[in-house]
């Protein structure tokens, strides 16, 4: 029972880092084309691009959290 | 300026990968004593780490792991033929039935008790100091101990004030308008000017000079602890950051940062915001306003955590790679050490990376939140802080 | 987890540290070093500027010498043209005086002409009249032997020789 709590716990977390990595990679993606539109604008949407990255990372890592608690 | 600072990250990186064949022994041999405790293995019986890490397999592997990303009594600095080489810290402990017990950890190496306290084996406080009641059983005391968290967490608070006073000296010294800085105070100043200029006035808006100073000791604080974990030897190598007691003294730093100096705005756009009646008067909204006010710090602290623990634990596990294939055969052993250290070289290079980045996202998240709970009544909340540089 | 759970020792020294560093830090480094970096970019930024207004100066004097140059250049053409303009009519002026000059002198040796020929014409007439009446007395002498007579031609021919009666008297 306690082995399939592991289990559980390491699907969650890989589940919660494939949302976040997709997530964290849209962002990125829309960025890098937004700054390739408008180069001059590049300091602004970069530091939003942590911002947005960093709010999903948070998200992810929370869940990372609950599966290291069930571990 | 840039080029400083490139060549610099370049000298690091090297330094770095020429330091890296010396990681292993370090990496295995400081584990020793956690080994012993949580797995009982015999003391002769592992000699050195590398023998002890062949013995135990997997097992050990997390553990030694683990053991790291944890605390210890003890800064283990390297063992040689001749034994362990560790700094010994002061255990400082308040039990409410024997009152203060201050003395070397030196004393509780293998097991032994002293004062009645003895650093547990096993069970819910393995590897923390318990003390022995009447009755048999174990009490976990109040631990003020001076571990090796703690030590680190010491020294390198100790080298930001270095680092800070004596830029700020040389400014005392010198008058700003005479000419720019050479060396390492440039070096700072750039460090200093970038955050100042891409983080600090826009995220914060107007009033920025008020919050400057924590989010700059912030910013400072978590780069330079971050740095220092990285150093596989004896100043360094602590896993300071990625230790959850650390990163919540910091969010709660920022918490209260954000709270205690929020506007009337602020609080009245949790409490009562903009939206409709029946959303906030059954306190729907409020209430996740409530709940975000903790879960923004919140996310802080575990971002930090959960980032620098695990660039420790992959580094360390890549090491561990090593000493898991010795049983393997000299072929296998031998292509995957340096795979292993290929990896590491690349590891470090992302921890480098990293830990800069999560010192620069700390500081700039909290100068959003403390940028937002500045705002004033008739500024747009999406782009007001941006645009008040 | 033993990980996820802060230490009571760890959170103490962690609050002591943070605290002093913070302290400290927000005390006697960073205010003075934000000071010195902005102090500096002010002084950059007012030097720019100060280097930008004098290379406008420069711009705007290099302006006016031209101006003036050219203003100068205006001025001399002006100058020139007024004084060909007064040597014209200086000249002019000149030969307009000399004519009237010559016209008045000669009006004047043409009255006087006249005048000295009236006076010899009337020294002639008069020259003329004494010869006539001499003539006309030893003509009439024998004639006119009484005195009546005598006063009658005299007034007579008198009143002939008067210039009113010129026409009626023609005496060559």
């Amino acid at each position: 029972m306690e082995s399939l709590g592991i289990l559980g716990a390491a699907i969650g977390a890989g589940l919660a880092v494939i949302g976040a990595a997709f997530g964290i990679g849209k962002i990125g993606g829309s960025a890098m084309e937004a700054i390739g539109r408008q180069p001059e604008a590049a300091n602004k949407i970069r530091t939003n691009m942590i911002i947005v990255a960093a709010l999903i990372e948070g998200v992810a890592l929370f869940a990372v959290v609950v599966c290291f608690l069930a571990l | 300026m840039r080029k400083t600072f490139a060549n610099i990250v370049v000298l690091l990186a090297l330094l770095l990968a020429l330091l890296l064949p010396a990681l292993p022994m370090r990496a295995a041999a400081q584990e020793a004593p956690e080994q012993t405790t949580a797995v009982q293995a015999g003391r002769e019986q592992e000699g050195t780490g590398q023998k002890g890490a062949v013995q135990e397999g997997d097992l050990d592997i997390k553990q030694l792991v683990l053991g790291h990303l944890g605390d210890s009594y003890e800064w283990h600095i390297t063992s040689t033929g001749n034994g362990e080489w560790s700094i010994p810290l002061p255990v400082i402990i308040h039990s409410p039935t024997s009152g203060w017990h201050c003395f070397s950890s030196a004393r509780l190496r293998e097991g032994a008790e002293y004062e009645g306290l003895r650093i547990a084996a096993q069970g819910d406080h393995a590897g923390k100091i318990v003390e022995r009641q009447a009755d048999g059983s174990d009490l976990r005391p109040l631990d003020l101990s001076l571990t090796k968290t703690a030590a680190a967490l010491l020294l390198n608070s100790v080298v930001v004030l270095c680092l800070v006073l004596g830029t700020a000296r040389w400014y005392r010294r010198h008058k700003a308008t005479e000419r720019a800085p050479k060396g390492f105070v440039a070096l700072f100043e750039m460090l200093v000017s970038g955050i100042l200029d891409s983080v600090i006035k826009p995220c914060v808006g107007p009033n920025y000079r008020k919050f400057a100073p924590y989010l700059l000791t912030a910013f400072f604080f978590i780069f330079v602890n971050n740095l220092m974990g990285l150093i596989p030897f004896f100043p360094g190598g602590a896993n300071v950051t990625g230790n959850i007691a650390v990163t919540f003294i910091l969010a709660l730093a920022t918490f209260l940062a954000v709270n205690l100096f929020g506007t009337k705005h602020y609080w009245k756009d949790i409490l009562w915001p903009d939206v409709p009646v029946w959303l906030k008067a059954f306190p729907l909204m409020p209430l996740i306003e409530l709940v975000g006010i903790f879960t923004k710090p919140f996310a802080l602290m575990i971002r930090l955590f959960a980032n620098m623990m695990a660039g420790h634990a992959v580094i360390l596990s890549l090491t561990c790679v090593i000493f898991a294939t010795v049983g393997m055969g000299a072929a296998v052993n031998g292509s995957m050490s340096a795979v292993s250290v290929l990896f590491s070289i690349f590891m470090y290079c992302l921890e480098l990376l990293v830990a800069f980045l999560q010192a620069y996202v700390f500081t700039m998240l909290s100068a959003v939140f403390i940028g937002l709970a500045q705002e004033r009544p008739g500024k747009h909340a999406a782009e007001g802080p941006a645009d008040n540089h | 987890m033993g990980l996820l759970q802060p230490e009571s020792g760890l959170l103490f020294w962690m609050t002591l540290a943070f605290g002093v560093v913070f302290i400290v830090l927000a005390r006697y480094g960073f205010p003075i070093i934000v000071k010195a970096i902005e102090s500096r970019k002010e002084y950059i930024d007012s030097s720019l500027d100060a280097a930008r207004e004098a290379e406008q100066k420069c711009a705007t004097l290099e302006a006016r010498s031209r101006e003036i140059v050219n203003e100068a250049e205006v001025r001399r053409n002006e100058i020139l043209r007024e004084a060909d303009n007064e040597r014209k009519q200086i000249l002019s002026d000149a030969r307009q005086k000399a004519e009237s000059e010559g016209e008045c002198l000669l009006e004047k040796a043409r009255r006087q002409a006249e005048s000295e020929r009236a006076a010899i014409l009337d020294d002639a007439k008069h020259e003329i009249a004494t010869l006539a009446v001499a003539i006309t007395e030893r003509m009439l002498r024998e004639e006119l032997r009484d005195r009546d007579a005598q006063t009658q031609l005299a007034s007579r021919l008198m009143e002939e020789l008067d210039p009113k009666n010129r026409k009626t008297w023609t005496p060559d």
